[in-house]
């Protein structure tokens, strides 16, 4: 399971001195559900998931994933999870199986044990016709596709997606939230991020909305309907988002007003 | 580390490269074509070049009739000045008679002057004037040889005093003609006739006139040169045989001269030892350039680091496996590279005589040096790669590697310079003379100095992966987002979000204006001879200016940045201040010591030593010259150093990290070399007691009574030069080290028995540079980030958590 507790995030930065990527995000993600990060361009959803896989240290707060500690066990952290982001590429000149092994014995995973598991893979996503095609070659669906194979090979516990379906096409992206759907049937704690509305309805159970580096609802999705009365999750997700932004300007107003600008 | 992982790190980024087509093409394929082309090109060329035949105006062919040998034989130079018959067709004579401007009742002198502008205008190459009356003088300089020959067969004087006593009665000619240009004036055989035997037979100078502005008319020049000297000698031969001496009284023997090296395996060796370390050096550093840049920047491009980044691999086995990837193509490329140079050039220098193939197992030793400089050059460049944020920006960083690493390779190959232990310290530098020594032929004295030179070459390598790695943690480095440069804006930036010590980049900042500083100080205020402005500038403006307007416009509290507090409460202050200055006189002598140790290693140039002592000894009074050369340095030194440029470094890492850093930055601001590396040393005392004791002021009494138990030795050392390379007895630099190491250890165990001041400081300088809420934030967030900022530097702990407890013990 994802635990993680207020963390904050501070980029330092020309214009406004210090940008707040994360404001105190707390949530949790259990097993064998699909927790889905919704959020606007810049609220926050990829440093959050960088910060998860290790790729950034939290300016404070913490995580833990399956009880292992971000910022203490960096290293068993990345055994337990699969991360595929769009800014995960692969590589130009190594064929799909290739990346695909490669990674699986970096997972310190025995030849035999990974073969087949590979082999189950490739089958499973339907990936054989790729197989000796170099990542150069590959559409941008082939390539999502390895990604998703790279990250699957160790069989990890936890799955992070990031905008996975961006620049995908319509089939390809089908048949990639079909696979995630697939993962969850498998006991896997799936952490998906997203702004696209319609992807969060069909597949996520929970849904946490994240505005400017905060938390603004969370909760199961009928839930949600519920307490906003809202039926239309993206005219609920637009309130919210107008009522968070219309807070936070005012509050940076009497900020001035009281620092006498 | 994880081998395993490295090992597939390494054979992943190997196959990568080696599929890729330019890569291979520019490594293997444009090494094994280029040369041989090139080769061939160059052979050419030198052909077209030498083939050139230049022109000789000659002036006054008619004032050398009747001399014999001939210079000039049928309106040509005569064919028995030369060697080889074919270069007097390079030699083309023109006779001034036939040439326009030189015809009509023109006087010799007008005729000279416009031969003169000719040559000045490019018409000619060179011209060649004779004077008149040549003939007739030689004629008669002849005449009275044969008449007094039975004489001058007893008493030919040596041939010194000949340049010593020139005949008076010549000079007045000689100086009518005789300009700068007239190279061959001075030694022609009127001057050699002794004055007693031949007391007025003075033959007027030839004159050559060409131009150093052209290398055609310099080529010319020698050409004439050679030609009139060969004549010259024909006519002394001739005048010999005049007078009946033989010719052997002016040439009494022959010398013969043989190369030994002709019958060892060192033929040629000295040309070749020179040429292929440094051609090594530079491919090899090449070679590792362009994988380091795919392999760091390149990934970060496409988007592949990321990957790698969060698999289990860690970061120190993708920068091993990416090191030994480039180490290995940089191997690979200046093996080729030199291969095919080698190869090229001893096909086309093998037709000159004297210059055989370098000697087997001189490429044994290349082969040996090339794995540590490969390891260095790898390790530098994949450092540099990772903090480039794309390829194109890579690409930038070659040009300042290659300009720092260049003279390091090439000036070991200027005469003069030997292997000793003093160079063989200096990285790059050390190896390339261990090679030439051990290709030169003295495998043994290389093999002397091949401890140093490793273990230097090993440290600088440790460092620079320590650097790589370190660039690999760093999440502003590997997620650099492009921001927009606006100096304006970023300085605003600076100032408004500066905090209560300075950053480490503002301490750098500093340190680096202090030493661009010193150094025009130097450079412009060398003319001026006045040491009391010179030590006011370089004090006041160039180490305490910058020094205070950074602290105030980059530091929030000045109190801190500067260590400016009293150590200790009330007159216990008094105790780490007496002390520093106690260990200030305990530790001087063996400081001398490690001063006189540095100067046998780096020889010192007794006239700076000199320069030193005058400049000393011009300050009228002790007391003035203890105030300027150790009150004020003291101050304004340490409030520089230890204040601000310590403050700064010590928010990266350790505090011994920011010592060592402060200690070199302080080190470097010294001009002399040898006053550097002993200042670097006594400025890791100085950051200890600063750290130790939170305070500036024991520093101070430190460098202030160092500095003057140093200029009293100046002032009353006997001998000028010995104040510098002083040694104390054997007795008192022992008692020194255990005096000075005992007084170290009770300022560490002061500090942590009474410093709870000197602690806070400290975790304040530590803190991490968080935590300035904007008003949106709400409170719990700022009650959040204050406990981020505990002690221990850790992200604050959370309260007991419900979900964090049971995960903990599964």
């Amino acid at each position: 399971m994802i635990c993680v507790d207020r963390l904050t995030k501070y980029y330092p930065d020309l214009r406004q001195g210090q940008v707040v990527a994360l404001a105190g995000l707390s949530f949790r993600a259990y097993p064998g559900e699909i927790y889905g990060l919704l959020g606007p361009n810049g609220a926050g959803k990829t440093t959050t998931l960088r910060i998860l896989s290790t790729l950034l240290q939290p300016t404070s707060g913490t995580a833990t994933l399956n009880g292992y500690d971000i910022v203490r066990q960096p290293a068993q952290v990345r055994r337990q999870i699969g991360f595929v982001s769009a800014s995960t590429a692969v590589y130009d000149r190594m064929t799909a199986w290739e990346m695909v092994e490669y990674f699986g014995r970096l997972h310190d995973l025995e030849d035999r044990i990974l073969r087949h598991r590979m082999e189950q893979i490739f089958e499973r996503l339907r990936m054989h016709e790729i197989r000796e095609v170099l990542g150069a070659k590959m559409s941008t669906g082939m390539k999502q596709k390895v990604s998703i194979a790279r990250a699957l090979v160790h069989d990890p516990p936890i799955l992070i997606f990031d905008e996975p379906t961006v620049g995908l096409d319509v089939l390809a992206a089908r048949s990639l939230l079909e696979t995630i759907a697939e993962l969850r049937k498998q006991g896997k704690c799936i952490l998906f991020s997203t702004h696209i509305m319609r992807e969060a309805e069909k597949l996520c159970d929970r849904i946490a909305i994240v505005h400017r580096g905060r938390l603004l609802a969370e909760g199961l999705l009928d839930q949600l309907r519920c307490q906003y009365g809202q039926q239309d999750l993206e005219e609920l997700f637009f309130r919210l988002i107008q009522e968070a932004e219309k807070n936070h300007q005012e509050a940076a107003y009497s900020g001035g007003i009281e620092r006498g600008t | 580390m994880n081998w395993r992982h490295v090992g597939l790190v390494f054979c992943r980024e190997l196959r990568d490269q080696f599929r890729d087509r330019r890569t291979l093409f520019m490594m293997v394929v444009l090494p094994l074509v280029l040369y041989p082309l090139l080769g061939m090109s160059l052979f050419q060329i030198r052909q077209f070049m030498q083939e050139k035949p230049t022109r000789v105006l000659v002036l006054g062919i008619e004032n050398l009739q009747g001399v014999e040998p001939k210079l000039v034989d049928g309106g040509r130079f005569a064919a028995g000045l030369f060697d080889d018959p074919q270069r007097a067709e390079l030699v083309q004579l023109v006779d001034a008679r036939q040439m326009p401007g030189f015809e009509g009742p023109l006087s010799w002198e007008q005729k000279r002057e416009q031969a003169k502008l000719a040559v000045q205008a490019g018409l000619y190459e060179t011209a060649l004037y004779i004077p008149p009356d040549f003939a007739k003088r030689l004629a008669a300089v002849r005449e009275a040889m044969k008449a007094q020959a039975p004489q001058t067969k007893l008493s030919i004087p040596p041939s010194s005093s000949s340049a010593a006593s020139p005949g008076k009665s010549n000079e007045p000619l000689a100086e009518g003609t005789g300009l700068s240009e007239s190279l061959v004036s001075e030694s022609f055989p009127s001057k050699s006739v002794p004055e007693a035997v031949w007391p007025t037979i003075a033959v007027p100078s030839p004159e050559i006139f060409y131009s150093t502005a052209t290398d055609r008319s310099q080529v010319a020049f020698a050409r004439v040169a050679e030609l009139v000297e060969r004549w010259r000698e024909g006519i002394t031969a001739w005048n010999l045989e005049a007078s009946g001496v033989p010719v052997q009284a002016a040439r009494p023997f022959h010398l013969q001269k043989a190369d030994v090296a002709e019958q060892t395996a060192f033929h040629g060796a000295a040309l070749w030892a020179k040429i292929l370390p440094v051609m090594l050096l530079l491919w090899a550093l090449t070679g590792a350039f362009y994988p380091a840049i795919d392999l760091c920047a390149g990934e970060k491009e496409r988007g592949t680091l990321e990957t790698l980044l969060c698999s289990p691999a860690e970061r120190e086995d993708i920068v091993v496996g990416k090191l030994l990837t480039v180490m290995l193509f940089s191997m690979m490329t200046a093996l080729l590279n030199v291969g095919a140079i080698g190869l090229t050039g001893w096909m086309l220098l093998s037709q000159l005589p004297g210059l055989g193939a370098p000697p087997i197992w001189s490429v044994v030793w290349l082969l040996t040096a090339l794995v540590p400089m490969s390891a260095l050059f790898g390790a530098l460049c994949l450092a540099l790669a990772s903090l480039a944020r794309s390829t194109k920006e890579a690409q930038y960083y070659l040009m300042p590697l290659l300009v720092i690493s260049m003279p390091l390779a090439i000036w070991p190959m200027a005469p003069g310079v030997e292997l000793s232990l003093g160079s063989s310290l200096i990285p790059v530098c050390g190896v390339v003379l261990v090679l030439r020594a051990a290709m030169e032929g003295n495998g043994w004295q290389a093999l002397e100095f091949l401890p140093p030179v490793v273990g230097v070459t090993l440290g600088c390598c440790a460092l620079a992966v320590r650097w790589a790695v370190e660039q690999f943690n760093s999440e502003k480095v590997l997620f650099r987002s492009g921001d927009r440069l606006e100096l304006g804006l970023w300085l605003r930036h600076l100032v408004r979000n500066r905090q209560a010590t300075p950053t480490a980049g503002a301490a750098l900042a500093c340190a680096l204006l202090i030493l661009m500083l010193k150094f025009f100080m130097t450079v412009g205020l060398a003319q001026l001879d006045d040491f009391v402005l010179n030590v006011l500038v370089s004090q006041l403006v160039v180490v305490l200016g910058p020094a205070v307007v950074f602290g105030l416009f980059l530091a929030r509290s000045p109190r801190q940045t500067f260590l400016l507090r009293w150590p200790g409460s009330g007159w216990r202050g008094l105790l780490p201040i007496g002390a520093a200055a106690m260990l200030a006189a305990a530790i001087h002598p063996a400081a001398m010591l490690l001063q006189a140790i540095i100067i046998h290693l780096y020889p010192i140039d007794p006239a700076v030593l000199r320069a030193l002592q005058r400049a000393v000894r011009s300050v009228p009074s002790f007391g003035q010259l203890l105030v300027l050369a150790a009150l004020l340095p003291a101050v304004c030194e340490e409030l520089a150093f230890r204040g601000f440029v310590l403050s700064g470094f010590r928010r990266v890492g350790r505090p011994t990290r920011a010592i060592f850093y402060t200690a070199l930055c302080f080190g470097l601001t010294h001009p002399i070399l040898q006053q550097a590396i002993g200042a670097c040393a006594v400025g890791m005392v100085l950051g200890l007691l600063a750290v130790w004791t939170g305070s500036i002021l024991p520093p101070m009494a430190f460098h202030f009574t160092y500095n003057a138990i140093s200029l009293s030795l100046a002032v009353w050392a006997d001998q000028e030069a010995a104040a510098a390379s002083l040694v104390y007895p054997w007795p008192v630099v022992g008692a020194s080290v255990i005096l000075s190491t005992m007084l170290l250890v009770w300022f560490w165990k002061w500090t942590a028995s009474s410093n709870v001041a000197g602690l806070r400081t400290s975790a304040a300088l530590q803190a991490p540079s968080a935590a300035v809420p904007t008003p949106a934030l709400a409170d719990p967030l700022e009650a959040f980030s204050t406990s981020a900022a505990a002690p221990d530097g850790n992200p604050a702990c959370l309260p007991a958590d419900p979900c964090l407890k049971p995960e903990y013990k599964t």
